[in-house]
């Protein structure tokens, strides 16, 4: 077929131009599949080069800092760009400046402490939100608040950190932390809520912003899910005498608990990667880690780009932060690995209804 | 047949990769190749000079913006405020050609990108202002107390060591919220500087940069730009901030006091015009010829003592001659008309002494294209 296309085009002489050729060429080789496949292949293969590619081009970036920094990178509290206008001095062949030294557990804990707090919020929200939508609500009316949520999700984060830094985090500071901080009680855990509640730039505000961002991703998500679940089931539950809540907590949540659980690590993705709402409320205090929950604190994504200009100017600066970004993907991967693993626990354990429907 | 289509479409969709190769490599070459292709043309128009740094020194390089072009219709001039350090780091890659920054190289600065060089434009000063509606007269602070207010060892208003400072004035007994910079500044720089010249024992060098790592004692908040400590100290009774003369219309329309700062000699000086320049006279007959100098902490008694030359960051070696030639124009014009009350009154700088002029021409001499 390839071979006489040519030859049964009228008015197609020795002479036709290169680029009916080509049309021809591609016309066959969508035809016969060729196209398709080998843009097929090549798509496969470019999202690989790219990980392939950040990874290896930040470690290079990274391997003097990991050298200087040594594990005190990950145990250390200490985080200084060191003296800016001080002689470089070399230690182990590496040119940095005196008193530079950079310990990042404060961010690396506050990174995992304000996406915890997303979670815990943003889960119960997002999956009672879900069940309401899509078992309770009139359709109508659940149309709209569905879209309302997408509208939620796609609120640029920027606008959430304004408003975060403007407006939300002054109010919870001025009226509700100093409320929870003189009621919370002084026992383990909760004592963490005591103390001085700051200005509203801190660990909690962080964790409350997160949640914002996260809860329309894990509802959206949790309610295409429910809306999957089986009539059959639910009728089956319903007719042996269960309430609608029965219903929801034995037959309809169990069904989607894997897709769940996926869902909440699309949400912690997002909220451990985030930086500019996180940037605007944090606090940026980067030597320290938060001894109660209203204090400032910083994020590895916040640390970056608050002070990369800093960084650019010291010897060091930007290598460390290739070797932070580092920590940042490998904690993104850790959590969607530990998903994964969690996801295919769920999945296996025996559900009480349906399996096999 | 069949191997023939396979090459074409492996050719087509390796162009994509290609592309993005090419992107990945010569970023900085596409933007110097562009004005001097431009030049190439026709030798004095067209040239777009760029800049970009200190926000400090932003609001001023739009105003010398606008003035120049209108004034010099073939050569264009775009600014932005990114902060100090990536002016500097843009300057030396070529993606702009001037970069503002607050501070002069250091050395880290000069041996991570050599052929570069900091040329003195104008002399801007820090202020350092603290919300307390109830105290009417300038508060006088020194370097050791700032430092341990920054460091948590004095916590309220009325602390010994401020009314040691303060005699007659009545302090409440308002806790101190310490405000500082979120983001990289020049302005933490300088005051980091001053805290360190005044107390290395509270504010050791170490914690004299851009950006601190500030210590856990203080009650303190972060504010992002000078804009945000203004209105940052506004909403704090009891806060203390350090800002940029250039924002002083907006701190008094904030109501916000400004420290009255002790020198070396001692003495408390308001920043003040006459201060500034005070200040300037004693440093400046010892500038070097690079211009590279702290004027922090100043001897002379009536001398404020935050004070700093804004520097304009500028490769020796232009990308052409067309680029040097309007780049050196410019500069001269900075130093000169641009240096009137005119442009520099509403910001709060000051013009550089005639010596210090002189050493800056001639920097801006010996650029070359």
């Amino acid at each position: 077929m390839a071979t006489s296309a040519p030859a049964a085009r009228p008015g197609g002489g020795a002479g036709s131009p290169p680029p009916r050729r080509l049309g021809g060429a591609l016309r066959n080789s969508w035809r016969n599949g060729d196209l398709i496949r080998w843009s097929g292949r090549l798509g496969a293969v470019i999202p690989l080069l790219m990980l392939g590619f950040i990874l290896i081009t930040l470690f290079v970036e990274a391997i003097p800092a990991i050298k200087f920094n040594g594990w005190n990178f990950l145990t250390g509290s200490a985080w200084s760009f060191g003296a800016g206008y001080g002689q470089p001095s070399t230690t182990g062949g590496i040119v940095h400046l005196p008193g530079e030294v950079f310990g990042a557990l404060p961010q690396i804990i506050g990174t995992l402490e304000t996406s915890v707090i997303a979670l815990i919020i943003a889960v119960p929200v997002s999956v009672g939100a879900a069940l309401v939508i899509v078992e309770r609500l009139p359709r109508r009316l659940a149309n709209v608040i569905g879209t309302f949520l997408e509208i939620l999700a796609g609120i640029p984060s920027v606008v959430i950190g304004l408003w975060g830094a403007v407006t939300f985090g002054p109010i919870l500071a001025k009226h509700v932390y100093p409320f929870i901080a003189s009621h919370a009680p002084d026992v383990p855990v909760l004592s963490f809520f005591r103390g001085d509640t700051g200005n509203g730039q801190g660990l909690l505000t962080s964790g409350l912003i997160l949640a914002v961002m996260v809860i329309p991703i894990i509802a959206a998500t949790s309610r295409d899910l429910i809306r999957g679940v089986p009539l059959l089931p639910r009728e089956g539950a319903v007719a042996l005498g269960l309430s609608d809540w029965e219903c929801a907590r034995r037959v309809t949540l169990p069904w989607v608990g894997a897709g769940i659980v996926g869902a909440a690590v699309l949400g912690l993705g997002r909220a451990l990667g985030e930086t500019i709402a996180v940037a605007m409320v944090c606090g940026v205090a980067l030597g320290q880690i938060p001894t109660n929950i209203y204090q400032a604190m910083s994020t590895i994504a916040a640390n970056i780009v608050q002070n990369l200009d800093t960084a650019i100017t010291g010897p060091l600066g930007v290598k460390t932060y290739a070797e932070l970004a580092l920590i940042l993907m490998v904690i993104t991967l850790g959590a969607n690995v530990a998903a994964r693993l969690l996801v295919r626990r769920v999945s296996s354990t025996a559900l009480p209804v349906g399996r096999g429907l | 047949m069949a191997n023939k289509i396979r090459v074409v479409c492996t050719a087509a969709a390796l162009v994509p990769l290609a592309l993005l190769a090419a992107c990945g490599s010569s970023g900085t070459a596409t933007t110097a190749a562009s004005p001097s292709s431009a030049a190439s043309a026709s030798p004095s128009t067209g040239v777009s000079l760029t800049e970009t740094g200190s926000t400090l020194m932003f609001p001023l390089f739009g105003a010398w913006q606008t003035a120049y072009n209108t004034d010099v219709t073939d050569v264009t001039i775009t600014t932005a405020g990114t902060g100090s350090g990536t002016g500097i780091a843009d300057a030396a890659t070529g993606i702009t050609t001037i970069g503002a920054s607050d501070a002069y190289l250091s050395a880290a600065n000069v041996s991570q990108y050599p052929g570069l060089m900091n040329i003195p434009l104008t002399v801007a000063a820090l202020m350092v202002n603290y919300n307390l509606p109830g105290v009417k007269a300038p508060l006088k602070l020194n370097g050791s107390v700032l430092a341990k207010i920054y460091t948590g060892k004095i916590k309220t208003w009325n602390d010994p060591a401020i009314k040691a400072l303060n005699a007659g004035v009545t302090l409440p007994a308002l806790k101190i919220t310490a405000l500082h910079r979120a983001d990289s500044s020049g302005s933490t720089f300088l005051i980091t500087s001053y805290l360190n010249a005044q107390d290395p024992a509270d504010w050791p060098t170490a914690d004299v940069n851009t950006t601190v790592s500030w210590p856990s004692g203080a009650k303190q908040a972060a504010e992002t730009g000078s804009g945000g400590m203004v209105t940052g100290c506004q909403g704090i009774k009891g806060c203390i901030a350090y800002i940029g003369i250039s924002y002083l219309a907006k701190t008094t329309a904030a109501k916000l006091g400004t420290a009255s700062l002790a020198n070396k000699a001692g003495k408390f000086t308001q920043p003040t015009s006459k201060t500034i320049n005070t200040a300037l006279a004693g440093f400046s007959g010892s500038t070097p010829p690079n211009g590279s100098q702290s004027l922090i902490n100043t001897s002379v008694p009536k001398g404020y003592p935050i004070i700093n030359y804004e520097y304009a960051v500028v490769k020796k070696t232009q990308s052409s001659a067309a680029v040097a030639a309007a780049l050196k124009a410019f500069l001269k014009w900075t130093i000169n008309t641009g240096s009137s009350s005119t442009f520099l009154a509403p910001v709060g700088f000051e013009a550089l002494p005639s010596n210090v002029k002189t050493i800056a021409e001639n920097q801006i001499a010996s650029i070359s294209g």
